[in-house]
């Protein structure tokens, strides 16, 4: 009897820890307004006369092409301000993914504290960190000041960012898998080296590639950031348009970035389906896709 | 006849504060099977970790190959509860990991393997009847071939000393004796000392010598004593 009701006041507690994080969310949310609640009252109106106003109908001419340079590609599209800034993000952020991994993997492994002591682990762990508490936007700044406006600053900053974002996942990975296979490897005599090529990798391979693929996806997304500061990509065009009022053409830049992005999601979760195991992922819908965009 | 496990006074656990197994005094010779055997959560996998080198001792005397140093590469092979194996690679891939203590740790890493490497591979894969299973992953294995890899992948080793904690307890009867069958074969074949911990006391009591880990009456620790066959 008594069992029974412990479990039940138990169940209970999930509903009371839901009801104070409502609450607490309310009570800090109306303390940063600190009462003037009005400014909040219009802003739905602003809201649809700034988007009918200003940014609809988007202006399509971003997928023309530029007066200047002349165009000598076979379609006008491929000379447009929304094709070559996109194939630049894209450059951008597959060059700095692919980067990021490759220095993140070892540092990751130096980090791993089921790998190496904690004397090794923790330095390790800060320079993580380190690179992670930066966002990519601040990283892009320092770069485009120590190289100046461009892709290269844009890969550098991004890179630096990946390493550090990546590193954490891989290291988090690397200490959830398995004792087992690491002590009979460790007990045949092997090294941390070949212990790491030949138990850790194999072991975590499939959640390494479907981190890898999520690293590209929300640099892709990022990357439009970071051109804003002079960083290359999309992101150069969007500011430029910004600074020049012509919502209209942001308006179609970030639509033509929504339907990259829902893309590369859609190409990403069907290669993920391949390596992660377990687990069902069935080919989605592009209605499922736009559903789960972030 | 030269001992391969040396034991005296030997403390073992996670500190010295909490001290959960002693073992007095124990020689297990060259090419003996021996056997360990207790209730859950006294202490064998502990031991057994500690022969494997995996643990250090809180106190007192324990010599594997009469050394306290860590054994040389290849010589000592430890198959887990759960074997080791890495599940979503193949046979050859698993197999092959052991078989990389012969070679420098350049071509383990870079993956150009000797020709020897590969031929223990391959021997070791035939004897343990699992050639039509070379490129099958893991996962999709019985749990009786498994247990098989795990035996191939010490054996392309070359281990001298197999310390197995409990790598039948999953397995039907009929397996789990078919298994031991084949490992204990092996081993008595090749001269190689195989210490096992075992859940069932039947199977247990196939050894040369069988051990129990009992609660000490006066104290929290347990004992290691020889069971009678």
């Amino acid at each position: 009897m008594n069992l029974d009701r412990e479990k039940f006041l138990k169940r209970k507690k999930y509903p009371i820890f839901l009801a104070f994080i409502i609450l607490t969310t309310f009570y800090v949310f109306s303390d940063l307004v600190d009462g003037d609640w009005n400014s909040l009252e219009n802003s739905l109106d602003n809201l649809s006369v700034f988007f009918y106003e200003s940014l609809w109908p988007p202006n399509w001419k971003v997928l023309e092409a530029r007066s200047y340079p002349v165009c000598d590609r076979g379609w006008d599209i491929l000379c447009s301000p929304a094709y070559i800034g996109i194939v630049e993000t894209l450059k951008i952020a597959f060059v700095s993914t692919g980067l990021g991994f490759i220095i993140s993997l070892p540092l990751a492994s130096f980090a791993s504290r089921n790998l190496y002591r904690d004397s090794i682990a923790i330095p390790f762990r800060f320079l993580l960190s380190s690179m992670r508490t930066l966002p990519s936007l601040i990283w892009a700044i320092f770069f485009v000041i120590l190289i100046g406006l461009g892709p290269v600053s844009g890969v550098m900053a991004m890179t630096f960012y990946t390493i550090g974002y990546l590193g954490k996942l891989q290291y988090e990975t690397i200490e959830g898998i398995s004792k087992d296979p690491l002590d009979a490897a460790r007990a045949m005599g092997l090294s941390n080296s070949e212990i790491i090529m030949r138990v850790v990798i194999p072991e975590s391979a499939n959640n390494l590639i479907s981190q890898l693929l999520f690293m590209f996806e929300y640099n892709v997304r990022h990357g439009s950031v970071i051109g804003i500061v002079g960083a290359g990509g999309i992101g150069y065009y969007i500011s430029t348009y910004l600074k020049f009022l012509q919502y209209d053409k942001v308006m179609a830049l970030l639509i033509v970035l929504f339907f990259v992005v829902v893309l590369i999601d859609i190409l990403s979760i069907k290669a993920r389906s391949y390596f992660i195991e377990d687990v069902n992922l069935k080919y989605p819908s592009f209605f499922k896709s736009i559903l789960r965009f972030k | 006849m030269s001992s391969v496990i040396n034991v005296e006074n030997l403390k073992i656990g996670y500190s010295s504060s909490s001290i959960l197994a002693i073992v007095d005094n124990l020689q297990i010779n060259k090419g003996e099977i021996v056997s360990i055997i207790g209730e859950s959560g006294i202490g064998k996998t502990t031991l057994l970790r500690n022969f494997a080198k995996l643990l250090s001792p809180i106190d007192g005397k324990l010599l594997i190959f009469d050394s306290q140093l860590k054994p040389e590469r290849g010589k000592l092979g430890y198959i887990p509860q759960k074997l080791g194996l890495i599940t979503h690679e193949t046979v050859y891939f698993n197999v092959l990991e052991g078989a990389i203590c012969h070679e420098s740790l350049l071509r383990s890493i870079t993956g150009f393997h000797e020709e020897k490497v590969i031929n223990k591979v391959e021997d070791s894969i035939k004897l343990m009847n699992l050639s039509d299973k070379i490129d099958e992953p893991i996962k999709y294995l019985s749990g009786g071939q498994q247990r098989r890899v795990a035996i191939a992948r010490t054996m392309a080793q070359g281990a001298k000393l197999i310390l197995a904690d409990e790598f039948l307890s999953e397995l039907d009867d009929k397996t789990a004796n078919n298994v031991w069958n084949i490992m204990s074969e092996y081993v008595r074949s090749n001269d190689i000392t195989l210490v096992i911990v075992e859940h069932n006391v039947e199977r247990a009591k196939l050894a040369d010598r069988c051990f129990e880990l009992v609660r000490n009456q006066d104290s929290d620790f347990s004992v290691l004593l020889e069971v009678d066959k």
